[in-house]
């Protein structure tokens, strides 16, 4: 793919603004909480765009419209059972705990709930993830424009990375979460005029559909069973594995997107926050799923587009850069191109500061050194940024050289990650659980996963103990370990609460259901109210579903 | 605070003129797969995108006291 100077011109544009954005905020840093939390003062349209950009890495718009390409609109499950409930349930029932305790961060809150030791395996853990999935989806764009335009691999790295730095160091989390709304546009306007024509040169919804095959524009039909799909998953994994155990474990969790709500500038605009996000979610389907979906109708009618071949198969994953580079002419393509870097600069930036935070308020300052004046901190959390860009530039590099490494890592995150939505539904609401029972309980829920994992085998993957099942995809299997790590994290964990001793419960005002004044907005009107937003997101989410069935 | 507003519609606003100037500078130029005028209509589109949000930071700043 060639680029033409006009091309490079959008680009160097959007790289000078997000610098501009960075400068113009570096002002407004004060204090520790200014630049790692952004004092709690975005407005609610910029946090909910933010919440949802900084998921929307590089890999996610490259690797979802492959899975388009490959599995077909089936893939928007991802979205639709995947995001948008735990994204409601979130907003809804659990951000009047993260953002009425005041904790700083998600590990903080389970400090604040549970005790020092649940803090600490969550705060390292998550450390330690987010550099390597930085490091991950870096490496894939380092590869990406090395294979699109022949960039050499560390120059784009570097560059990239370099850019982040230089916003999140200036502006803080402000900083990031103003551009990751700059970002979300860019990417929308890059990607949807591909979709809107590669599916019109296709002949519209209908001609794409009798180009591939029908298993590839229905969602549910050939749900029922796992044979009859090209992902091997039956309805019930997927919606407890995906639907509730995994979307819930992420998008009810992870700092990295909790972070944003976080950042918002009351209660009522955190909790809407996660909520209006979901209906952009709900919407990115048709602008990176259908591309891919379009792909291969176009592939098959013969009119001169085919994916490449890789390994004896078409390569899925160049399915939204090919098609790209033949409907964009210079001045578009450059504009796409730029929506690419975009969303891998938000993916970055959301990691870097998450990682920002965790370090400096859930390891330094509670282990590492305690009880220092802010600006010490405030320090601290700008040497942090510059730190965790390295890591990530370096975990690119070991992901690159090391591949069966980087896939272990990958595996023992999702064990790690597969219980934790029962320690936070329990801590949030069940006042009995105790600090030794959440810890136990995410101990034995990982091992479970991991068990569960030497067990069964999919696509030569696992039994490493034994083989008692064979899964029919490597995704039905995905999806029932984290059946059974979450529920033997919940049991356990309601186990050993009952014979611990509980904490008092003057103690756990504001952490928990029960013990804390649920907020109300009566006299707002109802698109500013969390809970009827979130009833008819809920029913434009079940009309989509039936739609596309 | 910086109204983020404002930097998002000047660089769509600027970037759709560029885009729609190739548009109207060079019409014959197209991908292999359309012979659609892509810069001229997204171009626009851009610009319309970006006018829509100075407009909307414009009318904030009016009513602020």
């Amino acid at each position: 793919m060639i680029l033409a100077p006009v091309d490079y011109l959008i680009l160097a544009l959007y790289f000078a603004l997000v610098l501009g954005i960075g400068w113009k905020l570096r002002r407004k840093i004060a204090t520790s909480g200014d630049f790692l939390t952004a004092g709690h003062s975005v407005p609610v349209w910029i946090t909910s765009l933010a919440f949802l950009a900084a998921n929307l890495g590089a890999q996610e718009l490259v690797g979802m419209s492959g899975n388009g390409a490959k599995y077909g609109i089936m893939t928007a499950h991802f979205y639709w059972v995947g995001a948008v409930p735990a994204m409601l349930f979130v907003g809804i029932f659990m951000m009047p705990f993260y953002y009425g305790s005041r904790a700083r961060s998600v590990p903080e809150y389970l400090k604040m709930r549970f005790d020092e030791k649940t803090r600490a395996l969550n705060a390292c853990s998550f450390a330690v993830m987010t550099i390597f999935s930085s490091g991950i989806s870096m490496f894939a764009l380092g590869l990406l424009l090395q294979l699109l335009f022949g960039w050499s691999f560390t120059g784009s790295v570097l560059c990239s990375a370099a850019i982040v730095l230089a916003y999140t160091f200036l502006g803080g989390l402000t900083s990031a979460i103003y551009n990751e709304v700059l970002q979300f546009f860019l990417i929308v306007v890059g990607f949807s005029p591909l979709a809107i024509m590669a599916v019109a040169r296709a002949g519209g919804w209908k001609g794409m559909a009798s180009h591939v095959p029908a298993v590839m524009t229905h969602s549910w039909k050939y749900m029922g069973n796992p044979s009859e799909n090209p992902m091997g998953i039956e309805a019930f994994g997927l919606i407890a594995g995906l639907g509730f155990v995994l979307s819930f474990g992420y998008w009810c969790t992870d700092f990295l997107v909790v972070q944003r709500a976080m950042a918002a500038d009351s209660m009522s605009a955190a909790q809407r926050t996660p909520v209006l996000a979901a209906i952009p979610k709900m919407m990115m389907p048709f602008i990176v799923i259908v591309p891919g979906i379009a792909a291969i109708a176009l592939m098959n009618m013969h009119i001169g587009y085919a994916l490449p071949m890789r390994n004896g198969e078409p390569d899925y994953n160049q399915a939204i850069t090919t098609l790209m580079a033949q409907f964009y002419p210079a001045g578009m393509l450059g504009v796409g191109l730029t929506g690419l870097m975009a969303s891998f600069m938000s993916g970055m930036a959301g990691n870097v500061t998450a990682f920002n935070t965790v370090w400096t308020y859930d390891i330094y300052q509670s282990y590492i050194r305690p009880g220092a004046p802010d600006s010490h901190y405030l320090k601290v959390g700008r040497i942090t940024t510059v730190v965790g860009v390295a890591l990530s530039i370096l975990a690119a590099y070991v992901a690159g050289r090391y591949n069966s490494l980087n896939d272990l890592l990958q595996l023992v995150f999702s064990f790690v990650n597969a219980p934790l939505f029962a320690t936070f539904l329990l801590g949030m609401f069940w006042k009995r659980a105790t600090g030794d029972g959440a810890f136990c309980g995410l101990i034995a829920g990982t091992a479970a996963a991991a068990l569960t994992h030497g067990l069964t085998l999919a696509e030569g993957k696992g039994g490493w103990i034994a083989n008692f099942h064979t899964f029919s995809s490597s995704m039905a299997q995905n999806f029932w370990i984290s059946i059974f790590a979450w529920s033997v994290c919940f049991l356990s964990t309601v186990a050993i609460s009952l014979v611990t001793r509980p904490r008092p419960e003057s103690e756990l005002t504001g952490l928990v259901y029960g013990l804390t004044k649920m907020p109300r907005n009566e006299g707002a009107p109802w698109y500013k109210r969390p809970v009827p937003l979130a009833i008819g997101v809920a029913a434009l989410l079940v009309v989509l579903n039936f739609w596309f069935a | 605070m910086l109204d983020l507003r404002y930097p998002i519609g000047w660089f769509f606003a600027l970037i759709g003129l560029i885009v729609a100037g190739m548009g109207i500078f060079a019409p014959e130029a197209h991908a292999t797969l359309t012979a659609a005028n892509v810069n001229l209509y997204c171009g626009l589109f851009m610009v319309a995108f970006g006018a829509f949000f100075l407009l909307l930071a414009w009318r904030a700043d009016r009513s602020r006291p």
